[in-house]
């Protein structure tokens, strides 16, 4: 005997194909009631009409889809499964807010857009002062040029902050306050920009608590986002996660059979971008193995690594380093 | 009523014009996409615009009968992929009307928390739209709005395993002598030597192996770039 359900009845059909028992839902009939049951029949749950008639008969098999002749959607049904469906809808879209990837890529990219505007506008204030500042040292002191022009008054007291002589031309009031204006946006924006990064630092220590430790949290970010969630960085061989971030220079291997990329966001990890050239595509490879290892442990909830983890994971680096003192010569190849 | 405007007829809610495709505007003065409205008497047609939607354009294309790509008004319908809306609303036009006194309804998938708030808002002046936020590869996620099987699916996901995926799905919902369309983009399928079509004569021969019958394959190309519509029936 077979048992079918759905949210407003359950059935029990034999061979033959007719009804041998049946229960129909006695509750009231609400949106909210109805949202509830779906909800429970998404999980793989039985609704009690179910339960009972499994109970009354525990030798029947469960089907999940209907079978002929099942009875129709009456209009007050469809009715009602619309507004249940509405209420699942609004309370997915809301667990979106507390999904960890979808908070992570906002912050991420903001940080991104935030730094590309930043370098503009940040040149542009050094350029601009620099035309009629020309004793003006636009490299060693660029940092503090932006600052400067937002913390002065007027282009007077700019000159003499920066103890510099009188230049031949100065700027207009309205060009001043043009250049002044630049110059407090960007300052403003550096900060904006510190403001993102420490929300990230938080936020990936604690949903990727171990990736952080051994890549640093911005760099855990970035290949969480780049890779479209948690999950599916845990789920990446780590091959992939080695070259996240060098998909052109990948694709193009693919392609025309250039030399496969060595790296690709990971290269921003001091342990490769610090190393000997020789030695960046092993040790990258090692640390991408690592990298997959610590996300595993934070996607599936192990306890997250510790620092002597991270020291032991470095002694090995330094292996490879030693192992390697001097580039490979040419005519091995 | 004038015959004329009739003449281009696609079912209840739908006609052809010249170029023009139109649905019967379910909820009058109200546009979706700012498209064009046009009143006839008491009807209010709304423009259907083939290049952004699949479905449009596949009615636009087919060479057999257009109206076998539509479900009768009243139908319980399946939408997997349900994206802004867009088609949704037009499908919505002909199968529930004002009000949903066709008594229709369309359960529409969709795994983008986006797409389905624009789906909900959608809804709430559509009624026989049901958002269901949920991954397609779970159908158990759905079913749950589908005690019957349902005679009209439409597929439009671009991921990998589309076809797989809508076999799968037609197994499990699709009425005896129901209709599915598939909507296939070339581009979300594995990368192999042979460029597009290597990927859609895959993608044919694995419906040839399935216990569906491939009855029509629509180009899309020039509306929908890499597109090709499959009609399916149950063999």
């Amino acid at each position: 005997m077979e048992l079918y359900w759905d949210w407003r009845m359950a059935r029990l059909i034999d061979e033959s194909g007719s009804v041998v028992d049946e229960a129909i839902w006695d509750g009231i009939r609400s949106p909210g009631a109805v949202a509830d049951r779906l909800e429970k029949m998404r999980e793989n749950r039985m609704t009690t009409e179910a339960r009972e008639l499994a109970d009354r008969f525990p030798e029947s098999v469960a089907i999940p889809s209907a079978p002929e002749g099942w009875p129709d959607l009456q209009k007050e049904d469809i009715v009602l499964m619309e507004q249940a469906a509405l209420i699942l809808a609004r309370r997915g879209i809301a667990q979106a807010a507390g999904d960890g990837d979808r908070r992570l890529e906002h912050l991420v990219h903001s940080v991104d857009e935030l730094r590309s505007a930043w370098t503009t506008m940040e040149s542009r204030v050094v350029e601009w002062a620099g035309l009629f500042l020309i004793d003006l040292d636009l490299d060693s002191e660029r940092k503090s040029i932006p600052k400067a022009i937002a913390s002065a008054e007027n282009f007077s007291t700019l000159v003499s902050n920066l103890e510099l002589e009188n230049p031949l031309f100065s700027p207009s009031n309205e060009e001043w306050s043009a250049i002044h204006g630049s110059a407090v946006t960007a300052v403003e924006m550096s900060a904006r920009i510190n403001e993102t990064e420490t929300a990230i630092r938080n936020q990936v220590e604690d949903y990727l608590p171990s990736l952080s430790l051994l890549l640093g949290p911005l760099l855990a970010a970035r290949l969480c986002v780049a890779s479209h969630g948690r999950s599916r960085l845990a789920r990446l061989p780590s091959s992939t996660v080695q070259v996240l971030g060098a998909e052109k220079a990948f694709f193009a291997h693919l392609r025309t059979g250039s030399p496969p990329p060595k790296h690709g966001m990971i290269f921003q990890h001091p342990w490769i971008s610090r190393s000997p050239r020789w030695v960046r595509g092993k040790i990258s490879r090692m640390l991408a193995g690592k990298a997959s290892i610590a996300v595993r442990i934070d996607e599936h909830g192990g306890t997250p690594w510790t620092q002597e983890n991270i020291s032991e994971i470095e002694k090995s680096v330094n292996s490879i380093r030693t192992r390697h003192p001097k580039p490979p010569s040419k005519k091995g190849r | 009523m004038a015959k004329t405007v009739n003449s281009g007829s696609i079912g209840w809610g739908v006609m052809r014009q010249g170029r023009g495709l139109w649905s019967r505007n379910a909820v009058k003065g109200e546009q979706v996409r700012d498209e064009r409205l046009r009143r006839d008497g008491k009807i209010e047609w709304r423009s259907w615009n083939p290049r952004s939607s699949k479905l449009g354009a596949a009615i636009i294309r087919t060479s057999g009968d257009a109206q076998i790509l539509l479900p009768e008004p009243g139908s319980n319908v399946l939408y997997i992929g349900a994206g802004h809306g867009t088609t949704i609303s037009h499908l919505h036009d002909h199968v529930c009307g004002s009000g949903n006194h066709h008594a229709g309804s369309i359960v529409s998938v969709d795994l983008s928390a986006r797409c389905i708030r624009d789906l909900i808002s959608l809804a709430e002046k559509r009624p026989g739209i049901l958002p269901v936020l949920a991954d397609a590869r779970q159908l158990h996620a759905y079913s749950i709005f589908l005690p019957n099987r349902v005679p009209w699916i439409l597929q439009d996901v671009s991921q990998a395993g589309q076809v797989e995926l809508m076999l799968k799905v037609c197994n499990r919902f699709l009425s005896q002598n129901g209709i599915a369309l598939l909507s296939l983009k070339a581009a979300s399928e594995r990368w192999t030597d042979g460029g597009d079509e290597a990927r859609f004569s895959d993608a044919e021969s694995k419906i040839a192996e399935s216990k569906m019958k491939l009855v029509e394959r629509i180009d899309l190309r020039g509306l929908e770039d890499q597109h090709v519509m499959y009609v399916l029936r149950p063999q």
